[in-house]
C-alpha cells in the first residue's frame, strides 16, 4: 500500500488491521482507533456523484465491518442507495461511504482522513 | 423508526440502513433532544470550524445520524445520535420516541425569549408522553452570543426547579463550551438509576433529535396529573 499525503499506513501483519488512528483532516476528530479496521484496501470508487459536485475517483479505503466499530462518525441521508460518511464533529466530508445494500461494509477513503 | 428495536424502517426507497444491534450488547438506552426551531439542537452535536470543506455535503444532502463515543465513569459509551429534521412532521411515531427515552434534552435558545416561552408546549408532550422515570435536561444555548442575551440564567434555573429531578444548565455549541458536559451529564443520571448489571455490558445510547414544533391538536384529553412538579 503506497503512502498518501507522505504518510505511511503501517498495519499489523498477521491482521492487516491499521495501527495508527484516523483522524479528520479538518478537526482531528477521532473516527477509528487502531486496530479498528481492516485492509486490505479495497480498490473500490467512491460513490459517484459526491455531493459537493465533480467528485473524484477515490481507490483506497479502510474496510470497516461494524458501524459500532467507529469512535465518531456521521452518516448522511441517502443519496440513492448510498449513505456518506463525514466528521462527527465538523461534519467535513465526504470521508467515505456506505453502500445500504450491502450492510455489513464501511468504507473510509485514505485519501480523505488524516492518520495519528 | 421503531426506537425500541434499533432497527429503522424506512419508508421510501433504499433496502434501509440495518444498524442490528451492533457489537455493543444491551439493548440501547434512548436519549431525545427537543425544542423549538432554531435553538442549535442540531449544533449541539456538531463543532462547526470553518466552511472551506464540503459544505454542500451537509446543506445539500443533510446528516441523518452520528456515533459518538464518551468516556463515562470508566466505560466507553457509544452514542447514536438522530437528526429528524425537516424529515417527518410530529406524529404518533413520535410519541414513541419520548415513551422509550430514558434521557430528555428540552433545549431553547437564550437570545429568543420566544423559544423559552415555548417551554411549557414541550412540557406537556413530556407529559404526555414520556417515561415518569425519564432523566431531564434543560439547555440554554447559544451563551456564546452574551450581548443578545433575553433569558438570564436565573430563568433558566426557575423553570428547571419547577419541575421534579430536572436539571439545567447552559451551553454554546458554538464554543462547544459545555457540550460535552450535557451529554455526560445527562448519560451519567441515566446510568446511576441502572442496575449493575446492565451496566457491565458496553451500552449503547440513542440520542434523537427532535426539530418540528409539537402540534398540540386542540381536542387534547386532560392531562394526567403532572407528577414531575413538586
Amino acid at each position: 500500500l503506497s503512502p498518501c499525503h507522505g504518510q505511511g499506513h503501517p498495519r499489523q501483519p498477521q491482521t492487516g488491521r491499521n495501527l495508527r488512528a484516523v483522524l479528520c483532516q479538518r478537526c482531528g476528530s477521532r473516527v477509528l482507533l487502531p486496530g479498528a479496521l481492516l485492509l486490505p484496501a479495497m480498490r473500490k470508487k467512491a460513490a459517484a456523484a459526491a455531493a459537493g459536485g465533480g467528485g473524484d475517483v477515490l481507490r483506497e479505503h479502510w474496510l470497516v465491518r461494524d458501524m459500532f466499530s467507529f469512535e465518531n462518525v456521521g452518516f448522511t441521508r441517502d443519496v440513492g442507495n448510498v449513505k456518506f460518511l463525514v466528521c462527527a464533529d465538523c461534519e467535513a466530508g465526504p470521508i467515505g461511504w456506505h453502500c445500504l445494500d450491502d450492510k455489513d461494509s464501511f468504507y473510509v477513503a485514505l485519501e480523505r482522513v488524516a492518520h495519528e | 423508526m421503531e426506537p425500541g428495536s434499533g432497527l429503522p424502517q424506512r419508508r421510501a426507497g433504499g433496502g434501509g440502513l440495518d444498524l442490528g444491534a451492533g457489537s455493543a450488547a444491551g439493548s440501547p438506552l434512548q436519549v431525545i433532544i427537543i425544542g423549538s426551531r432554531g435553538v442549535g439542537k442540531t449544533s449541539l452535536m456538531e463543532r462547526f470550524t470553518d466552511d472551506t470543506f464540503c459544505e454542500a455535503c451537509k446543506s445539500t444532502v443533510g446528516v441523518d445520524f452520528k456515533i459518538k463515543t464518551v468516556e463515562l465513569r470508566g466505560k466507553k459509551i457509544r452514542l447514536q445520535i438522530w437528526d429528524t429534521a425537516g424529515q417527518e412532521r410530529f406524529n404518533s411515531i413520535t410519541s414513541a420516541y419520548y415513551r422509550s427515552a430514558k434521557g430528555i434534552i428540552l433545549v431553547y435558545d437564550i437570545t429568543k425569549k420566544e423559544t423559552f416561552d415555548d417551554l411549557p408546549k414541550w412540557m406537556k408532550m413530556i407529559d404526555k408522553y414520556a417515561s415518569e422515570d425519564a432523566e431531564l435536561l434543560l439547555v440554554g444555548n447559544k451563551l456564546d452570543c452574551e450581548v443578545d442575551r433575553e433569558i438570564t440564567r436565573q430563568q433558566g434555573e426557575k423553570f428547571a426547579q419547577q419541575i421534579t429531578g430536572m436539571r439545567f444548565c447552559e451551553a454554546s455549541a458554538k464554543d462547544n463550551f459545555n457540550v460535552d458536559e450535557i451529554f455526560l451529564k445527562l448519560v451519567d443520571d441515566i446510568l446511576k438509576k441502572m442496575p449493575l448489571d446492565v451496566i457491565r455490558n458496553e451500552l449503547s445510547n440513542s440520542i434523537l433529535s427532535l426539530q418540528p414544533e409539537p402540534e398540540i391538536p386542540p381536542e387534547l384529553p386532560p392531562p394526567r396529573p403532572h407528577v414531575r412538579c413538586c
